[in-house]
């Protein structure tokens, strides 16, 4: 976080912050009820781009918003491949809001399946899905093993590199859901439920009070089918306005694909909360169980309907996990998954040119940085007669520069080659057997949308594209 | 993650005794410096983001000659007035009822903040309530600083004010990894291993509140900046046992050594838990008694025009300031 504080830039109200003049900012890319993104490019290495997230303020004046808390300090705790990076994280103290710089993505799977299905009329290559799909696997079995469960998961937070050296790379971004497993429970209302249901499993549907990992295999089984058949797989009507995690239409679509949940299947069933209304609700339905392979149109003795079919188990405990999926025969079998999941090595193959994410030109950053005049920000108890004028001290920066970006991971020193800690500290010896969903809070915060009015929030279909200009 | 060994906390924030000690010296280097060329060690945050000392009055530089001039905190003032604030932030924790988890992430960022900077840049006092301001959010308890403000009697939006501040000197590394999750873990180790054999799980049940205890002892020393926090725990869990008697230690050692790292002899480890004893037995906990004549030494060094103005000016916050004297 090594800006911010400068020295001798002065208090010109007028002027950028300066952590701001590293970047030639572009426009916005997306918006959400937790602020905005804009796309950059750095003015030393013009090559580089970032995408920048602007956290609001959070509301009724408590400070620097939770969410922004949660996903930085997930993010500064991992690093792995398929997993968003985060490159430098810059504070405006004018009105104390937060930006996080991320390496920038061109694709995301949500414009990729969109651009197939409204534009080039045809299906994804196998090649693409199965490379796509096992590097989802893999950032979120890194996650999964690090006891992180990212509960939100859904086309448009799986972002796909551009043209560079990462081309085609998969990465999970979005971490504003995320949870540690060992974190405190809380109930569901206090916060609302208020994320995509889409992609939600069944057991949060019926009221499950813990998040375990299963929830993020059954989103992966979601969006494996969507880009199989470049339509969401269970599209349902979500009732908004109550906190109630119940939503009848969507379990609905699930069992009309699926076949209702049967005790014998599922034996923890009967102590979901909101299994007993269920039953009563299903008393008068029917569900023929039009049968998955129907749906996505694959035979069931092949492989790749079979890891589906397993990510879509209803019992989260019998559910796949990300490391079973990453071991199982579809990708083993050609085409093998690559690195770059948009250009087959197979020489012949068709490469389909996705288009680059419109930018809003319009909106600037700048202009949501509402740098007031020459306020002290510090207030309260402070001596405001001593605070006139812009006073600038000479290179009073901050005793410590700690840069986010390559941060050496030294070995600490004073700790004994055994590394006791790390087993007796979490996870490892787990002498005591701690089950893994133990403490996860069910809560969804507020919604977390990244970059455009996301389907999901009611809506049938696919919203039309936001107004915006081509950069 | 949830694996220290490639947490920011072990990279980071883990040091040798050397390290603290120079780290102590140079802030309050620092900001004797800053008294000397200022008059005053007060730190603002500008709306660049940069930091700077508080400009004193004209008056009050003016008269800064030698004599008026106020004198610096030494290095073994401000080690006591941290160790206060330490013992406050474990009593506004228990009076607000927040789990030991929030305790101890609160009293980390406390300890971490000061490494960063001297007491005589930022009041103590504060930045302990936006310590735990901040660790109920980063532990997913979210307490509005006004609820915690009105809970103490003090204003609010100082907390808020602190609050980006506190977060970046730590270098946004929130997530802290505390002793007590470690200690279950060993205390279930032991009840599976000695349980059958004394059938007493009261006992042990009483054995981990004792070792719960000395955790929160341990929280207050400079061991979680030195330790692992399983070291931590087996080292409260070694008083524990001294004291109940009933599990011989060094034996569970040895045989939980001889299942998980049959290269290694206990012989290093011991030396660790050795220190962090020491550390527990010169634990501090000063009164407010104690610590009052630093705590008027400190606020001339903050604020040297206050003496004379406060009564006028900052009736508020003398009023509130009061109210935490009498709190404490």
């Amino acid at each position: 976080m090594g800006d911010g504080r400068g020295s001798n830039s002065g208090s010109n109200s007028n002027s950028k912050p300066e952590w701001l003049e590293q970047y030639d900012v572009i426009g916005k890319i997306g918006e959400g009820t937790y602020g905005l993104v804009f796309l950059a490019k750095i003015k030393s290495n013009r090559a580089k781009s970032i995408a920048i997230k602007k956290f609001k303020q959070s509301k009724d004046g408590d400070g620097v918003s939770p969410t922004a808390i949660r996903e930085i300090m997930l993010l500064r705790e991992i690093s792995h491949e398929n997993v968003v990076k985060l490159a430098n994280v810059h504070i405006n103290h004018a009105d104390m809001s937060l930006y996080l710089a991320f390496d920038y993505a061109e694709h995301d799977l949500y414009e990729i399946i969109r651009h197939h299905r409204d534009k080039v009329n045809q299906p994804i290559n196998q090649y693409t899905i199965k490379s796509i799909l096992w590097q989802l696997l893999n950032g979120l079995n890194y996650l999964h093993s690090n006891w992180i469960v990212h509960r939100d998961l859904k086309p448009s937070n799986i972002l796909v590199m551009g043209d560079g050296e990462e081309q085609g790379v998969v990465k999970i971004a979005d971490f504003g859901l995320a949870r540690i497993y060992q974190a405190p429970l809380k109930p569901l209302s206090e916060n609302g439920v208020v994320v995509t249901i889409w992609y939600r499993a069944p057991e949060l549907l019926l009221g499950a009070k813990h998040y375990t990992s299963a929830v993020d295999m059954w989103a992966v089984g979601c969006i494996f089918a969507e880009l199989l058949t470049l339509k969401p797989l269970f599209q349902g009507q979500e009732v908004k306005g109550t906190p109630n995690p119940f939503q009848l239409d969507q379990l609905d679509k699930i069992f009309k694909v699926l076949g209702h949940p049967t005790q014998e299947k599922w034996p923890t069933l009967v102590n979901l909360p909101h299994w007993q209304s269920d039953v009563q609700h299903i008393q008068g339905h029917k569900y023929d169980n039009a049968g998955l392979y129907t749906v996505v149109h694959l035979s069931p003795k092949n492989p790749a309907y079979d890891l589906l079919s397993k990510m879509l188990e209803y019992d989260p405990r019998k559910r796949i996990t990300a490391a079973q999926a990453l071991d199982h025969e579809y990708f083993r079998m050609e085409p093998l998954p690559g690195r770059n999941a948009l250009v087959s090595p197979q020489p012949g193959e068709k490469v389909v040119n996705y288009p680059t994410r419109p930018v809003d030109t319009s909106t600037d950053i700048e202009g949501t940085i509402s740098l007031q005049p020459s306020q002290p920000v510090s207030s309260g108890n402070s001596m405001s007669g001593a605070m006139g004028g812009p006073h600038v001290m000479q290179n009073r920066s901050m005793p410590r520069p700690m840069p986010m970006v390559g941060m050496q991971r030294m070995q600490p020193p004073g700790i004994p080659a055994y590394n006791l800690a790390s087993q007796a500290g979490m996870g490892g010896v787990n002498p005591g057997g701690i089950p893994m969903q133990r403490g996860v809070g069910p809560q969804a915060h507020q919604q977390q949308q990244m970059r455009r009015k996301d389907p999901g929030m009611g809506m049938t279909g696919y919203p039309p594209q936001q107004k915006s200009r081509r950069f | 993650m949830a694996d220290f060994t490639t947490s920011t906390h072990r990279a980071n924030w883990i040091f040798t005794p050397q390290d603290l000690k120079e780290k102590y010296k140079d802030a309050n280097k620092r900001a004797k410096q800053a008294l000397e060329k200022y008059g005053a060690t007060r730190m603002e945050v500008d709306i660049d983001g940069s930091f700077s000392y508080a400009e004193p009055q004209n008056d009050a530089k003016d008269n800064a000659d030698k004599h008026s001039r106020p004198k610096a905190l030494k290095i073994e003032e401000e080690q006591l007035l941290r160790a206060f604030y330490e013992f406050k932030i474990q009593d506004v924790c228990d009076a607000f009822k927040f789990p030991r988890k929030i305790q101890a992430t609160a009293l980390i960022y406390f300890k971490r903040f000061y490494l960063e900077w001297s007491v005589m840049e930022h009041h103590p006092k504060n930045i302990m309530l936006t310590c735990i301001y901040a660790a109920c959010k980063a532990e997913e308890n979210h307490v509005s600083a006004e609820e915690l403000g009105k809970g103490i009697e003090q204003d609010h939006q100082m907390i808020l004010n602190n609050e980006m501040l506190v977060l970046q000197s730590l270098g946004f590394d929130l997530i802290v990894y505390a002793p007590y999750r470690a200690l279950e873990g060993f205390v279930s180790d032991l009840e599976e291993s000695y349980d059958a054999k004394l059938g007493q799980s009261e006992t042990i049940k009483s054995l981990h509140e004792s070792a719960k205890a000395e955790v929160d002892k341990i929280m207050r020393t400079d061991a979680p900046l030195l330790y692992p926090p399983g070291q931590l725990a087996l080292a409260a869990l070694r008083r524990a046992c001294e004291v109940h008697k009933l599990i011989d230690f060094e034996r569970y050692l040895q045989n939980m050594f001889s299942r998980q790292h049959p290269a290694h002899a206990t012989s290093e480890l011991n030396l660790a838990l050795n220190v962090i004893d020491m550390l527990i037995n010169k634990l501090e906990t000063p009164t407010s008694k104690d610590v009052k004549h630093i705590d008027r030494k400190l606020k001339s060094c903050l604020d040297p025009s206050s003496h004379d103005k406060s009564k006028k000016r900052k009736h508020r916050s003398k009023e509130s300031s009061t109210e935490m004297q009498d709190m404490l």
